[in-house]
């Protein structure tokens, strides 16, 4: 009975105050010595602050709660994902702004009689310098290839072993880099000065 | 020849030759496939048979070329028209930054010198720096481009000799060697004799590197024979076995490498100037292959 009692005291009185007071009223009850203010005895309930905070009990419901908020969120990321990927703009086809303004455009120079009919001369006799290039590129062409299938009947009349050699393709040609015509020859043991340059090219991910 | 060709050429000379390969070798195609597929042994045979009876010595040459390294003279319709379009690209331009730039900064300029100046209004707008106009970078860049000098384009005005691969930059040149030929010592391009068991191109190639005192760095344009030059010897030197000679020609580009000595031996032609070397029926055959563009 009076350790039931004392057990009440004890809690209520804890509520209440500090542990040392506790400790010297249980001490006064009992009537035997304990140790230091943080070893009560057996028999009363360890009613210290961290046991007081009782944690949260884990109710049956909390994952299968969190387990619908998974499915929510993965079922709005699908959605998400179905949409189309947004195209990549092509800049080139859109004209920038800044050449739309008028003070840009140039003055249009008004073109004299004879300076417009010196024009469409040129421009014709141009016409026909390129019409006979080409037709002279075409006969080339057409005598190297002629040449070629000579060479080849020639050589099957001779043996079919090398015809066959003949006409077989060369993986080894392609690639075929070569560097073309430039204005000036190359100089000799010229360095390059180096160049920098900042790339602001915008790079879009889809 | 044919697949270099293609790769290079715009689409109706494409067209152009597809329809030419097609008349022409459209019956040897469909032997090739019919061969291909079973009677491999009675090929071999019968070209074992053929290499035995031919009585044509083979030979392999090759048409070594040394492309332009730089452009060509224009003619003067070119230049008009080269300047006709820069005009005209011109004049249905719009104006660029620099130029912008440029009318800004001699409009400041006006304005600076005119009576009713007022500085604190004009340089309130840019802060009181000093800016460099775009003149003066115009002078800089120009001032830049003068320290430059490039290599002149016309070398030959001193006179290259015949044999130097430096000479004529402008067109493509053909590698021509003296060689024995029967009796004679005759300019022609180089060839060696054909022996069994390898390729006609190999042949060609081996042609180019036994040549005495150069190493060329050439690259072969294919398997295939762009010519053939066939001629019968004279009749002291006809027997039942060797009537004649089929020299092959295989087009290659120069890729590196030069004579190591400055001897004779070797000549670099324009396709002009293959008249004054080769003799007629040779020429008549080398010229068509040799191209000129």
């Amino acid at each position: 009975m009076s350790i039931v009692i004392s057990r009440a005291l004890c809690r209520v009185l804890s509520r209440q105050t500090a542990v040392p007071t506790n400790v010297s009223f249980l001490m006064g009850v009992d009537g035997h010595v304990s140790q230091g203010p943080w070893f009560a005895s057996v028999l009363t309930l360890k009613t210290s602050a961290p046991l007081r905070a009782e944690p949260k009990k884990k109710k049956k419901v909390d994952p299968r709660r969190e387990q619908m908020v998974r499915e929510r969120l993965k079922k709005k990321l699908k959605k998400l994902e179905r949409v189309p990927p947004e195209l990549i703009p092509i800049e080139d086809f859109t004209t920038p702004a800044k050449y739309m303004d008028e003070t840009r455009v140039r003055g249009a120079a008004q073109l004299p009689f004879e300076e417009s009919e010196r024009r469409a001369l040129l421009l014709k006799e141009w016409s026909r310098y390129k019409q006979t290039q080409h037709r002279a590129e075409m006969e080339a062409v057409g005598l190297a290839v002629e040449a070629q299938r000579e060479a080849l009947e020639e050589l099957r009349l001779e043996s079919e072993e090398l015809y066959q050699a003949a006409l077989r393709p060369d993986p080894l040609l392609f690639p075929f880099n070569h560097q073309g015509p430039s204005y000036t020859p190359p100089k000799a043991q010229y360095e390059a000065p180096e160049g920098k340059y900042n790339n602001i090219t915008k790079v879009y991910t889809q | 020849m044919a697949a270099p060709c293609s790769r290079m050429a715009s689409r109706p000379l494409w067209q152009f030759i597809t329809n030419v390969r097609r008349t022409g070798l459209k019956h040897t195609g469909v032997r090739q496939i019919s061969l291909g597929s079973a009677c491999r042994a009675a090929t071999q045979t019968r070209s074992k048979t053929e290499s035995v009876a031919s009585p044509w010595k083979l030979y392999g040459a090759v048409c070594l070329q040394r492309l332009p390294v730089i452009s060509q003279e224009r003619n003067p319709i070119e230049d008009q028209f080269a300047e006709l379009m820069h005009q005209m690209e011109l004049e249905r331009s719009l104006l660029s930054d620099h130029e912008q730039r440029l009318l800004e900064d001699s409009e400041r300029m006006t304005r600076k010198q005119a009576d009713n100046y007022d500085s604190d209004e004009e340089e309130a707008d840019y802060g009181g720096q000093e800016t460099i106009t775009a003149q003066d970078q115009e002078d800089t860049w120009e001032q830049k481009l003068k320290h430059f000098q490039p290599a002149l384009r016309d070398r030959d005005v001193g006179g290259t000799p015949l044999g130097s691969v430096e000479r004529c930059l402008g067109d493509s040149l053909v590698l021509l060697v003296q060689q024995t030929v029967g009796k004679e010592t005759i300019w022609l391009l180089p060839q060696a004799q054909w022996e069994a068991g390898e390729t006609l191109r190999q042949t060609a190639e081996r042609g180019l590197s036994s040549l005495p005192e150069a190493d060329f760095k050439a690259t072969f344009l294919g398997n295939t024979p762009c010519g053939v030059y066939r001629y019968t010897f004279p009749k002291e030197v006809r027997t039942e076995r060797c009537v004649g000679a089929k020299v092959f020609f295989f087009k290659a580009f120069l890729s590196a490498g030069s004579a190591t000595s400055q001897k004779e031996p070797f000549l670099w032609v324009k396709k002009t100037e293959l008249q004054g070397y080769l003799k007629p029926a040779y020429l008549e055959k080398v010229d068509r292959f040799i191209l000129n563009l």
